[in-house]
């Protein structure tokens, strides 16, 4: 650190700098005197044979080796001066860095956050999911038995395991909530390495078997956020799902399960998955759900984290895993008699999955939307890099005379780089500075616009040395960008022209001067932002054409409340009860003309799909059985407004004492049935007993985009098993104080249930389009800024080039140019740069909209409506940009401008 | 401006000069201008003052150590001495020019 030391010295070392200098000045000047020379003449003489002190002591400077750092802070402060003597330019500049860094920043937190983070265990790298491969989608999910079988089979490899997180509902002295549950193995946290922050976590002694400890560990964000962090809530008991379990810890901050952005907030030991009636989440084959589920082999629900210690190699673990699997899996279907169906059995095999990062289903969701954004994001901040070059590159040419005389009194041409580029880093650190606090804001904002619910994606944006660094990257690649052309163009200027005429000589416009760049610098802002404004467009038209494509049900008109009774403690025995009460109540309300109860409803996200058999045809292999399962009250159709094509809905009589009904869709006729009609025919589990008497036309129950399932719609009176999750009411007129009146239905009907929410269809209907919506409205707002800051920097150099140009305009008019000609000569150009930069644009952008064709909906990457709209849209902006410009130039007083400067 | 090329001849000729000068005796700038100037008689005309940047240069190399004293006048001056570093770089110089002059020489008899 030698040169830290020389610089802090640096007041000494000028001090002696100067001692040195004047030493031999005068030893000189005493020899002088000593030959004869009269004192003054030898003064002078010294000095003369001595040669120019300051460019002596500037090299000494130089050479002592903290030059830069002293020329650093002389440009910085220097910079600051320029700034405050232009402080519009410089607001301008900082907000449009600060927006331009800030969304790159944002965007990036958000990436990093669901992307590359690494989970907060100890050493996650050693961690493994292990997936079931093999069918067309991912599959993680293993019975109870089958992990223990393979943890006796490979003690070295330590594994764990979890249910999926599912809602479960706390009750407490003021009232009912819902919150996110997780049954996990007694091991799980050890394994992980999760510590606890208070009390202990739980420990394979927890969960020995069935009728276990009925314990649970709160998560550290829960514990603060519903506890208030009070230490004496560990001991405490809370009811969950309508047992008391014993709070025996809070887990380390920072841990808040396996799965990115969907954060556990209270975990129970799967032992006690049947007390807690956890059955969310399983795929069951050919077993009984209805027990509990760690005694079944059938039922698939567990997700595995295998540790594959140091000491094991990964090939060799993998390999053994895979072969206790292999031997289970054939095991298994040597027991299926049916040839095609065993051979898709002996298709799985299993495999792991690095799981340091954890699982999300979010990365697949979010990757081509942040993708996108990013290079909104990207060229927003090109568009904000041009502008400042050109108003940079402007306003260099004004100050064609101040870098002329500092290089005429001998200032090195890399000196008048440096100061310049040191004026645009210093520029670019205020916006990146500002930046940092817009990426904080933003990224929060992107979390909630992003959400498909009512709470933004639960994900920390940390303030890390992550998004530090990579803004300070960004903000110094910005700062050389937007600086270097300027500076190279003003450190070589002709040293006599400015400093001779001060702009006096009307000076043919060079087209290689900064004017001729300039325009390329323009052309390129339009270009961009015409690219963006095709894909704001695009986007936003295929999110109108999202939220109004026919879903087959009413949108508007249909409110849903949706709760959990199997979560309150509802008995199967009370639950007619509550039916009728709740349907009940919801008829009660003024406006509502038709109620009904389901299971999981359209646009719900959730679902239950099973394997289904018609007739006595065989069962078929693998996905061709699968159909959606819906159980529904009578007016379900009626209420949804889901119209009856064929056949007749269930009525009233269809109960328990009846034969089995049952309702399809028209997928699921064409699928089972193809041409066949398929009323009167059968489908089941076993034998296929349950009687088709009606269709009714495709609900798009996982919205727009997706492919609509085959679905059987069956009555709940003749499943007394199946729980209501959501009541349905049809409104006419006004919907919000029916909303209202609906979730005080449901608590009328009983005070236990928790509402998890009440909306309109439509509302669930657009979350199913949620990344769509980001992305249309996020490119929508860049689109816009963009345009607003092209015409903004257009408006600037066109401004700048009148005043330029005052003496020419001038001398136009002097000859006889009328005021409407001049307007016009300024408007022309500004306009010709627009349909320049839009034409390059075009030719950009026409190769590229292809590759968006994936996330469009109902338009054309190429529609005309789309390419026309932007270019109209940038032309009339275009034209306001030039019209004020153009205005004042016709304004220009002929003798005034003449006689100017 | 324009005066690089002959700077950069005559820094690494200034370079040695003081070198060899500081190799017999300690001595502070304006004696090491008068020794330079007597040596090398009037073949190198260089402002005096040019010889500070070299100083200090040379310090900050680690070439040479300086440190103020009082001299025989009776006033504060600032005396260089050679470093050891300094002294191997003289004899490494010393010993390529050396070379460098042989072979000019070589080249100039071959006529």
């Amino acid at each position: 650190m030698g040169w830290l030391s020389r610089l802090i010295r640096r007041n000494r070392l000028e001090r002696e700098l100067d001692a040195e200098l004047a030493h031999h000045v005068s030893e000189d000047a005493r020899r002088l005197v000593a030959e004869g020379a009269p004192p003054g003449e030898a003064r002078r003489r010294a000095l003369a044979r001595f040669g120019g002190i300051e460019p002596i002591k500037e090299q000494a400077r130089d050479a002592r080796g903290t030059r830069w750092i002293d020329d650093l802070s002389r440009d910085v402060r220097h910079a600051f001066r320029m700034m405050r003597r232009s402080p519009v330019f410089t607001l301008a500049a900082v907000v449009s860095l600060a927006i331009g860094i800030g969304a790159n920043a944002a965007i990036f937190s958000v990436s990093d956050a669901l992307m590359m983070r690494r989970l907060n265990v100890t050493r996650p790298d050693e961690l493994y999911f292990l997936n079931r491969d093999g069918y067309t989608s991912p599959n993680y999910r293993f019975s109870f038995p089958g992990y223990a079988r393979m943890q006796a089979a490979l003690p070295d490899i330590p594994f764990a395991a979890a249910g999926s997180s599912t809602r479960v509902q706390l009750d407490r002295e003021n009232g009912s909530e819902l919150a996110i549950g997780q049954l996990v193995t007694g091991n799980w946290f050890e394994n992980l390495g999760v510590k606890a922050a208070a009390g202990r976590v739980m420990t394979a002694d927890d969960a020995p078997g069935l009728g276990a400890q009925r314990v649970a560990v709160l998560s550290h964000d829960f514990w603060t956020r519903e506890f208030g962090a009070d230490p004496r809530a560990v001991g405490s008991s809370v009811r969950v799902n309508g047992i008391a379990l014993t709070i025996i810890g809070v887990t380390a901050e920072g841990f808040t399960g396996l799965e990115v952005g969907s954060p556990v907030d209270l975990w129970a030991p799967v032992t006690l998955q049947d007390d807690l009636r956890l059955r969310g989440n399983a795929s069951t084959d050919d077993d009984d759900d209805s027990k509990p589920w760690i005694t079944r082999d059938g039922v698939k629900w567990l997700t595995i984290v295998a540790r594959v210690p140091a000491s094991v190699p990964v090939g060799s673990g993998a390999a053994r895993i895979r072969g206790f699997w292999q031997h289970e899996i054939e095991h298994d279907a040597s027991t299926i008699q049916d040839a095609a169906r065993r051979d898709f059995r002996l298709r799985e095999h299993v495999e792991l999955v690095a799981g340091a990062r954890g699982l999300s289903d979010l990365r697949e969701r979010f990757s081509e939307p942040l993708v996108i954004l990013m290079i909104t994001v990207a060229a927003v901040l090109l568009i904000a890099c041009a502008n400042l070059a050109s108003l940079l590159l402007a306003r260099s040419t004004a100050r064609g005379r101040e870098f002329a005389l500092r290089l005429s009194l001998g200032a090195g041409r890399g000196r008048v780089v440096r100061q310049l580029l040191a004026e645009s880093l210093t520029l670019a650190c205020l916006g990146g500075a500002a930046g940092i606090g817009l990426a904080i804001l933003g990224g929060h904002a992107l979390l909630a616009m992003a959400s498909s619910g009512t709470r933004a994606i639960p994900l920390d944006l940390p303030v890390d040395w992550r998004l530090v660094g990579f803004t300070a990257a960004v903000t110094i690649v910005t700062g050389m960008l937007f600086g270097l052309a300027p500076a190279f163009r003003a450190s070589r200027p002709s040293l006599t022209d400015p400093l001779k005429a001060g702009g006096r000589v009307v000076a043919a416009e060079r087209s290689s001067g900064p004017f001729g760049f300039g325009k390329i610098l323009i052309a390129v802002q339009v270009a961009l932002s015409f690219a963006l404004l095709v894909g704001a467009l695009l986007f936003l038209r295929t999110f109108d054409n999202l939220v109004s494509a026919d879903t087959g049900f009413d949108r508007s008109a249909v409110l849903i409340a949706r709760f959990d009774p199997m979560l309150s403690g509802v008995t199967e025995a009370q639950l007619p009860d509550l039916y009728r009460r709740l349907l009940d109540r919801a008829r009660q309300i003024p406006g509502v003309t038709s109620a009904a109860l389901a299971l999981t409803g359209p646009a719900t996200r959730s679902a239950r799909v099973s394997a289904i058999l018609v007739d006595k045809e065989p069962m078929r292999v693998g996905n061709e059985s699968e159909a959606r399962e819906e159980y529904a009250t009578p007016d379900f159709f009626k209420s949804i407004g889901a119209p009856l094509l064929r056949g007749r809905t269930f009525s009233a009589d269809d109960d328990a004492r009846r034969p089995k009904v049952a309702v399809v869709n028209e997928m699921f006729a064409k699928h089972f049935f193809g041409d066949r009609d398929p009323i009167g025919h059968h489908l089941g589990y076993g034998p296929a007993d349950v009687e088709i008497v009606g269709v009714v036309r495709d609900v798009r129950v996982d919205g727009p985009k997706n492919v609509v399932p085959a679905m059987v719609y069956y009555p709940l009176a003749q499943n007394p098993g199946e729980y209501a999750r959501n009541l349905f009411a049809r409104v006419t007129g006004p919907i919000a104080p029916a909303e209202a009146a609906l979730r005080g239905a449901v608590l009328d009907a009983n005070r236990n249930l928790a509402v998890q929410e009440v909306t309109t269809l439509g509302d669930l209907n657009e979350r199913l389009v949620s990344s769509d919506r980001l992305i249309s409205r996020l490119t929508g707002i860049f689109g816009l800024l963009a345009v607003g800051v092209a015409c903004l920097g257009l408006y600037g150099t066109v401004a700048y080039s009148v005043v330029r140009r005052t003496n020419e305009i001038g001398v136009r008019m002097a000859l006889g140019a009328t005021r409407g000609g001049v307007g016009w000569l300024v408007l022309r150009e500004t306009l010709a740069l627009v349909i320049a930069g839009g034409v390059l644009g075009v030719v950009i952008v026409w190769p590229l909209l292809t590759y968006l064709s994936s996330l469009l909906y109902g338009v054309s990457p190429h529609d005309p409506i789309a390419l026309s709209a932007a270019a109209a849209g940038l032309v009339a902006a275009g034209a306001l940009a030039g019209a004020i410009p153009a205005w004042r130039a016709s304004r220009v007083d002929p003798l005034t401008a003449l006689r100017a400067d | 401006m324009g005066d690089r090329p002959d700077l950069d001849l005559l820094q690494g000729t200034l370079d040695m000069l003081i070198l060899k000068v500081l190799a017999r005796e300690p001595l502070h700038g304006y004696a090491i201008a008068q020794e330079i100037g007597r040596i090398s008689r009037a073949l190198l005309q260089v402002p005096q003052g040019s010889l500070y940047p070299a100083l200090h240069r040379l310090e900050n190399r680690g070439l040479l150590s300086a440190a103020w004293t009082e001299t025989d006048t009776g006033r504060a001056a600032k005396v260089y001495r050679l470093t050891r570093q300094g002294r191997a770089r003289l004899e490494r110089e010393v010993a390529d020019w050396r070379r460098l002059s042989e072979a000019i020489q070589l080249i100039l008899q071959t006529e």
